[in-house]
């Protein structure tokens, strides 16, 4: 499996925050999005704020030694806590909130009926066996009140985490990708082409030129 | 004199945003609408009392509706236009994130079924005044003009009632009002005028598009856009920020928000945001009118005609909502058609790792296109056509959002997986494909039990493939994963289950029985009651549906006042 | 099924180590762009390149010491001066037009730096022959300028096989986009009138000739062909534009207008009123500055206008291409004053 690594050295999104790459509004939407810490909750409980947390974890992992991890959970409680939908749900799920409280406490059930702990409490490697299963799936419990474990795993813990892990800077950072970018945009789109506003990739070897580079992208 | 561009658009870092909610309180009134191209500022507009029985009410102002409100205020009718959501300025109100856009999608409820259950939302459906354009990927292609007589020519889906010679002008007439950006000559079809801008230039992502045709010996071309290269009065050209369909903050894409709406204000329409449609009143076997919520209480306008143009959802919802005892199984719906034969169609991908990078996220997301399993009715060897119908495809260029979804829905990855290989994001570019999808009577849009916040059924949203559908899957995806390999895609694999686009539950047609409207989108049981929209399709074709729905739009609009003279 | 244990072997803080933070390296920040270093080496290069041809610059004795008159006294040299006035207008075009699009494509091959130096020094040769009224030609300028014509011409085929090797060959995309194939022969133009103004220096006043030919005469049909390439490449890329501006449309109409006049002024007996070909010339002079202006209203209608114009002044219309037009004009006065044979002031 490939790891994760260190691909943009020094390379912070929020450096283009005051540049021409940010309008007022979105200014105004990531400041809001950064004010959620990891502790903000509104929407679940606090059993289901344990269980939700493990499993961001397992979903989109981070590394123990950031020092400012993304609120992934939070994040997600943000969302359902302002009620913001996908416009569609699958006829035998039910509704973004219900889905959400129903499948995490089954799948805390189910870590208690296999393991005999809560899914919070597991081992990693349990915590995973659990959500492959869901993954197929072939959790059948009556715990789920007939709501396929696939579906749920699928349509609302992949793609809402996932989404919240994915909608904060350091993130984005990871990725080097060039983030918001308005008025300003971009002007050299050809192959293996950067503006100096974005971010550039650490070829091995050259690891410090790039990181020199990366502190630039605010200028 | 104000000079176009300057001390404007400008000075939009600088500018604060707007002190006031366009989500929760409509911007469309006291005798005055935004001004979408300057900041802060207004455009004065007509207004009518509900009880003054307007000429039209039309309910939508996305790509069918908006253009016909234009056309028909502009002709000297009296225009009352209706939207469920939001009158964005794009300019201040659009901020660069994924998140946070999703405010221009309709998000309302919806359920959805069959074998191969539809994804709704961000992809296909927009709630705000603009309707989806605001968010459309401007990709402005024409029909080939076999497939308006598909049935007969083509021996598949439905014919058009409509010729397509007399569609070229008007495809014409729509590319000339959106400044389309295209290539000075497009390869396919006859002859056409040329675009009215040089087409943009390409990206990486566009580039791998290109290498792979060539590679595969057929044609590409950069996409003709709606959105410009060169400025257009107050709309900037391109800035290739990327967040296209997330909604334009620059006003290059030439949505119906910044083209044909402004347009229409100044011909006299009036357009009324947040404003949702429940049902449309009847009486004696006409339209009377429309009864819609705007700020918190519900209302009638009364109307000489009424259009619905809410995109193939929210069309056949309207009508089938307003059933009565006139017509007990909805408006429009003698044939049983209304809410059948929903068309989406194939937007399944390809996607690749390249030594380069790419940086796909810059730029128009699909700048460059293939159409040629559109024009080659037969292939050949590995490549033979067993199916009918075709399909284009394109250059992508999805959001970290977007992709990190696509990552784990589509290619499974979650966990230390999903996040290092996210990390190949700048490396990666993928081929999507606009494909045709047969029209089924089993694919169809019908009322749930839910209510949604209006206290309205929603809809329930049908849709399984039929074996052609599947066999074109698996050419288009062949296909694109060769071209994708050629140009130097390396672990390539297949993105299955993605749809886009929503046609025909009120199919027009020649014959009552097999039809819900007429060549001039007028339904054959009420005769002033007019349907505007992608719903009006036949077939789907293998292009992208806006710049159709533009053109039928133009077209009614021109029958409509025909017959009034 | 095996209990929660130490199995985990996916352990987040075991992957940790791969990410770990580069600590910033300690070291003294040298605060100087790369831009601004090229930016020192042109202009030295430049300097070198004006104290060399000062330094070859005969004495003639017979001048009865240096004049600093702004013109010198013969047909010949004053015209010379003007054709270094050309000369100069078209090097400095081609250094602020040739930086500019560099920059953008970010000195990806090393030979892009190239013209950034020769057009320096071209851009010093030409300022220093401008301010020269001894009749008689320099060596290093006339070198110089040779260098110049031969660079474009190198140029102009690094472009032209840049563009075909793109993906869609020699297809207006390409030519819209890839390096615009014309831009390096102004390069050229630049050092064919520069070494032109050398010759012209060594000519004889009475009747000067060039390569055998007379010269207003040659010059002149020389200076509406480069008129008609340069109208060519605005006309691309208007096109590109899509003549969103009318004004877009002035650079593709009085050129070729100019240029017609400045051929029939060849054709004309001698003696004959040249002021319609003067007027032509001094048109399109101040067509190419008047385009600065244009371009810079043009920025300023890109989204974010000059506050981004980081972005604006590389995607936006450029601002040293328009001068090139003047700098062609400029050869076409130089023409027609050797045509008139007497120098005249405008």
């Amino acid at each position: 499996m490939r790891s994760r690594l260190d691909l943009y050295p020094g390379y912070d999104v929020l450096a283009k925050r005051d540049g021409p790459s940010w309008n007022a509004k979105t200014r105004e939407v990531l400041e809001e999005r950064l004010a959620i810490g990891p502790e903000t909750r509104r929407f679940f409980n606090d059993i289901e704020w344990s269980t939700m947390t493990a499993l961001a974890e397992r979903i989109v992992p981070q590394p123990a030694d950031r020092g400012d991890p993304v609120p992934v959970a939070a994040l997600v409680d943000h969302k359902l806590a302002t009620d913001t939908r996908d416009g569609y749900r699958n006829a035998e799920l039910p509704e973004e909130r219900d889905a959400w409280r129903l499948g995490l406490r089954a799948l805390d059930s189910e870590a208690r009926a296999r393991f005999g702990a809560r899914f919070h409490e597991l081992g990693a490697w349990a915590q995973d066996e659990l959500l492959k299963l869901a993954e197929k799936g072939d959790l059948t419990g009556a715990v789920w009140e007939g709501m396929p474990s696939k579906l749920f795993f699928h349509q609302r813990i992949l793609a809402d985490v996932v989404k919240a892990y994915y909608a904060h800077p350091t993130a984005w950072n990871e990725i080097g990708w060039g983030g918001p970018a308005s008025p300003r945009g971009y002007v050299r789109m050809d192959f293996d082409r950067r503006d100096p506003w974005e971010a550039a990739e650490a070829k091995p070897g050259r690891e410090d030129e790039a990181y020199q580079e990366n502190l630039r992208v605010g200028r | 004199m104000r000079i176009p561009g300057l001390g404007n658009a400008a000075d939009n870092p600088k500018h604060a945003t707007p002190g006031d909610d366009p989500e929760h309180h409509p911007r469309a009134r006291d005798g005055r609408a935004p001004n979408v191209m300057r900041i802060g500022e207004w455009v004065p507009m007509r207004q009518h009392r509900d009880e003054e029985e307007v000429d039209f009410a039309i309910v939508g102002t996305g790509a069918g509706g908006g253009t016909l409100a234009c056309r028909l205020a502009e002709g000297g009718l009296s225009v009352v236009a209706f939207d469920a959501g939001p009158y964005f300025r794009p300019l201040e109100d659009f901020a660069s994130d994924e998140s946070h856009q999703s405010k221009l999608y309709w998000t309302d409820e919806r359920i959805v079924d069959g074998e191969n259950p539809l994804q709704m939302g961000s992809n296909n459906s927009g709630k705000a005044v603009g309707g989806s354009t605001v968010h459309y990927a401007m990709v402005a292609l024409r029909f080939r003009p076999e497939w308006f007589k598909a049935r007969t020519l083509m021996g598949y889906g439905a014919d058009w009632p409509l010729d397509w010679r007399e569609m070229w002008r008007y495809y014409d007439q729509v590319e000339d009002d959106l400044k389309i950006s295209g290539p000075v000559n497009y390869p396919w079809g006859p002859h056409r005028r040329r675009y009215h801008r040089r087409a943009h230039e390409i990206n990486a992502a566009a580039k791998v598009l290109a290498r792979g045709a060539e590679a595969m010996g057929i044609g590409w071309t950069p996409t003709p856009l709606a959105t410009v290269s060169a400025p257009h009065g107050d709309a900037p050209p391109c800035v290739y920020r990327g967040f296209c369909t997330l909604g334009c903050s620059t006003n290059a894409k030439q949505s119906v928000l910044v083209s044909y709406l402004p347009r229409a204000l100044k011909a006299g329409a009036e357009i009324r945001d947040l404003a949702m449609v429940g049902r449309i009143e009847t009486r004696n076997g006409r339209a009377t009118g429309v009864h819609y919520f705007r700020e918190g209480r519900w209302r009638f306008q009364r109307a000489k005609n009424v259009v619905v143009a809410g995109y193939a959802i929210e069309t056949p919802r309207l009508l089938l909502n307003s059933a009565n005892q006139e017509f007990p199984d909805g408006l429009a719906n003698s044939s049983g058609l209304v809410g059948k034969n929903l068309m989406v169609q194939g937007n399944q991908a390809v996607w690749g790792v390249f030594d380069e990078e790419i940086r796909s996220y810059k730029g128009p997301p699909s700048l460059a296109i293939s159409e040629h399993w559109n024009y080659d009715d037969k292939g050949h060897g590995p490549f033979t056509k067993d199916f009918f119908g075709g399909y284009s495809y394109m250059s992508q260029g999805p959001l970290p959002q977007l992709w990190a979804n696509t990552q784990a829905s589509a290619h499974g990855l979650w966990g230390e997986a999903l996040v290092a290989e996210m990390q190949r994001y700048n490396h990666v570019a993928g081929l999507k494909v606009v494909s045709e999808y047969m029209p089924q009577e089993r694919n169809r849009v019908t009322l749930a039990d839910v209510k949604d916040q209006y206290g309205l059924p929603v809809a329930r949203i049908t849709y399984s493939w039929c074996d052609n559908d599947k066999a074109l899957n698996r050419h288009a995806l062949k296909f694109m994963r060769e071209a994708l390999s050629a140009a130097g895609g390396r672990e390539v694999w297949d993105q299955v289950d993605d749809t886009c686009h929503l046609n025909g539950t009120a199919r027009m047609g020649d014959d009552p029985r097999s039809s819900v409207v007429d060549a001039d989108c007028r339904s054959w049981d009420i005769p002033n009651l007019y349907v505007c929209d992608g719903s009006v399709f036949p077939t789907v074709g293998g292009v992208n549906p806006s710049l159709t729905i533009q053109a039928v739009a133009l077209r009614t609009a021109d029958r409509i006042l025909a017959r009034r003279r | 099924m095996p209990m929660p244990s130490d199995r985990a072997s996916q352990s987040p803080r075991r992957r940790a180590t791969v990410l770990k933070r580069r600590v910033a390296p300690v070291r003294i920040e040298t605060a100087v762009h790369p831009v601004v270093v090229l930016a020192a080496l042109a202009a030295g290069a430049g300097l070198l390149t004006w104290f060399a041809a000062g330094r070859s610059k005969p004495l003639g004795p017979a001048a009865g010491g240096r004049s600093y008159s702004p013109r010198g006294r013969d047909v010949t040299a004053s015209a010379a001066q003007r054709l270094n006035h050309a000369s100069t207008m078209l090097a400095a075009s081609v250094l602020f037009d040739s930086g500019l699009e560099h920059y953008r494509g970010q000195f990806f091959n090393q030979a892009m730096y190239t013209p950034i130096v020769v057009s320096s020094v071209t851009l010093a040769a030409s300022l220093h022959g401008a301010g020269d009224t001894d009749p008689g030609s320099s060596r290093v300028r006339h070198g110089v300028q040779a260098l110049a014509g031969l660079t474009g011409l190198i140029g102009f085929g690094f472009h032209a096989y840049n563009v075909g090797k793109r993906e869609g060959g020699y297809s207006f995309q390409n030519l819209f986009y890839s390096a615009p194939i014309g831009a390096p022969m102004a390069l050229t133009l630049a050092g064919v009138l520069g070494v032109a103004a050398e010759r012209v220096r060594d000519a004889d006043p009475a009747e000067p000739r060039l390569a055998g030919l007379p010269a207003g005469r040659s010059l002149a049909v020389a200076t509406a062909g480069m008129l008609a390439g340069t109208t060519l490449e605005a006309g691309l890329l208007h096109f590109r534009g899509a003549f969103q501006n009318p004004a877009m449309f002035v650079p593709v109409t009085l050129p070729p207008l100019a240029a017609a006049l400045l051929v029939r002024a060849a054709t004309k007996p001698e003696g004959a009123s040249q002021a319609g070909a003067k007027w032509g010339m001094w048109a399109v002079s101040a067509m190419g500055v008047g385009g600065v202006v244009f371009h810079a209203y043009g920025v300023a209608r890109m989204m974010g206008g000059w506050a981004n114009w980081r972005q604006n002044l590389i995607d936006g219309p450029p601002l040293p291409a328009p001068p090139s037009f003047s700098g062609v004009a400029l050869g076409g006065l130089a023409a027609l004053e050797l045509i008139e044979r007497s120098r005249f002031r405008f």
